[in-house]
Formats: structure tokens, sequence, C-alpha cells
């Protein structure tokens, strides 16, 4: 059974990311070990098979330029309670605790309300909205929200699940 | 800090919590019953016709849902079906193909974990909500670069003899 560095490695060379130094190495293995020889038959297979994945939840701009608005509102509003200056001395201890967790509120409660909104939004527009993940090393769980479908594609190791065919298994 | 911002932060909870809501609607809503659920072993392949006549296009729908995936499959053939009654917090295990077994619990408010078997050996676990409406699809890849997949979706017809009773 191939170790999982071994398994990543393969899955580097079909990419076209595996270091240099490491390609030599890999082939000879690819040349002798034929579980390795069936894996990246499998994975170049799966490549094959999907035709026109795109996944992505995407917002309208950089996540960059989404938080540093986020961070402008928060500072341009601690810049207002500074030239604001202190509270009356006569506020009470109960108004002055709430205040407090005011402060925190209102950053907090901006983030919360983008969050639902790009939440609703999400669900509700775009189709197919998915989304993937990697359970485990040998599956990938494909998630369409429109279609209210869940693919959960076993990439590894192949298999013929179908039915005893005449023809023999290619990957066996 | 002002009236405004003190305004707009409370919206701004009041929205989370509804959007919470809204994504996972609250725990006991759905009643604890028996799911009937119908299993569909299928093959995509890019051959218009099955060497094996006994192998069926799948219908309309399935084949829809399946086209909505990402794969480039133009033929879809149903090569098993089988009708599961999975009694509340029980389980079900039916031999889809001589290979391919799945089993599927009834965890309630129609969640199931659906175990597949390949050749008597699990390989999969995965436990998610399967609500009507809901299609969930295991496949893999076939011989001559073509797949196989399990449709499991609730269905409303009444469970049949090939049914298995509740472990």
């Amino acid at each position: 059974m191939m170790d999982y560095d071994s398994q990543l490695k393969v899955q580097a060379r079909l990419d076209g990311e595996l270091a240099a130094q490491e390609v030599p190495e890999l082939e000879a293995r690819l040349a002798e070990d034929s579980e390795a020889q069936a894996l990246l038959a499998e994975l170049e297979m799966t490549r094959g098979a999907l035709a026109g994945f795109e996944a992505g939840v995407k917002l309208p701009e950089s996540p960059e330029l989404f938080w540093s608005k986020i961070q402008r509102e928060i500072r341009r509003e601690i810049q207002r309670e500074i030239q604001r200056g202190p509270k009356p001395a006569e506020a009470s201890r109960w108004a002055s605790v709430f205040a407090g967790w005011q402060r925190w509120l209102a950053p907090v409660g901006a983030v919360a309300g983008v969050m639902a909104a790009v939440l609703v939004i999400g669900r509700s527009e775009r189709a197919p909205e998915v989304e993937t993940y990697l359970a485990d090393s040998g599956a990938f769980t494909y998630h369409d929200f429109a279609a209210r479908t869940t693919l959960v594609w076993l990439s590894y190791p192949a298999d013929n699940e179908l039915v005893d065919s005449e023809e023999p298994d290619t990957l066996d | 800090m002002s009236a405004k911002v003190t305004a707009a932060c409370g919206l701004g909870w009041f929205c989370a919590a509804l959007a919470g809501l809204v994504m996972n609607p609250l725990p006991g809503v759905a009643a604890e019953s028996n799911l009937k659920l119908e299993a569909l072993l299928i093959w995509g392949t890019n051959d218009a016709q099955s060497s094996d006549p006994k192998h069926k296009p799948a219908a309309p729908e399935v084949r829809k849902k399946l086209q909505e995936l990402p794969f480039k499959w133009t033929s879809y053939f149903v090569i098993n079906r089988k009708v599961l009654e999975v009694p509340a917090k029980g389980s079900v295990k039916v031999a889809v193909s001589e290979k391919c077994d799945i089993e599927v619990k009834n965890l309630g408010n129609a969640t199931v974990e659906v175990s597949l078997f390949g050749k008597h050996e699990h390989v999969l676990n995965r436990k998610q909500a399967l609500p009507k409406g809901e299609t969930m699809v295991l496949g893999g890849n076939a011989p001559n670069a073509t797949s196989w997949f399990v449709v499991l979706k609730q269905t409303e017809a009444t469970a049949t003899a090939e049914s298995q009773p509740g472990k």
C-alpha cells in the first residue's frame, strides 16, 4: 500500500507541481510499482471525467478589499468615539458596562451581518452553487445547492463496482 | 456610540440569527419515521447503447440530475434498482451489484449514514441530511474510461420485497 506522501507526489506530478529533484525518483517508482501506476491512471481518468468543474462562492470583490472596508469602518467609528470624549460622569454603572460591550458589538455585529448576507445570497443566486471538500484521501464531495445534489466521488482505489464484466478491470 | 451604530449592529445580529435558522432549521421539526429510499446503480458512458440489453436508459429526471454534475458522460444506463425502507434509528444493507453493497442508517430528521462496501470491504462512510428532493450520488471510475454511480434519494413508493429488514 502506498503511503500518503507517495500518493500526494503522484498527484503533484500529474498537476506539474512536483519538485524537479523528486521527479526522477518518482518516475523510477512509477516504472516498477504497479500500484503507483494504477493510482496515476486513476487520477488521470478522474481528471478526464470531470468536465467543466468550477467551484466557488465568489465575493463581488477581492477578500482583501472586502475586509479592508470593514476595517476602515471600524477605525472610523473608533475615531468618532475618541473625538466625542469621555462619557458624562453621571452615567450609571450598568450603562458603562453596556457601552463597553457596544464597542465590541458594533464590529462583530457588522461582520455577522455581512456573513449572513453572503450565506443567504449565496444560497439563492447563481446556479450551480457548490462546495467541495476532501473527506479523506480517496474521496471528495461536491455539493450543488441549486440542484440539491451531493456527489461523493471515490477516486482511489480504482475498481469496477458495476457488474462482473467480461472485460478485464483495467486498473486491478 | 451613536444610536445608529447600535441599531446597525442589532440588525446585523438579527440577520445572522435569521440566516442561522434558514441554514439549519430547528432540530426536532421533522418527525422520526421510516425512510423510503430508492438506490439506483447507474453506468455512465459515452456509448449510445449498452452491450447488455438488460441495461435500460436512466429516467429523464435521473439523467438530468447526473448531467448537472460536472461529468462528460452522454449516456446513463440503469444496471440495478433497489427500494429500501429504513426504520427509524435502524439500518438496511442491500447489494446493488455482486461487488457492491450499501448500508443506510436512519439517524432521524431525514439524516442518513451511508456506508459503501466494495467486494465486501468497507470503502466509505458518509453522514448527511437526505430530505425529499435531495439526492446523494456516490461514484467512481469504471473500466474503459466509464463511471459507475449509486444514486440515492427518498421516494414515495412503498417498499417492496427487495428491501431487507432493519438490523
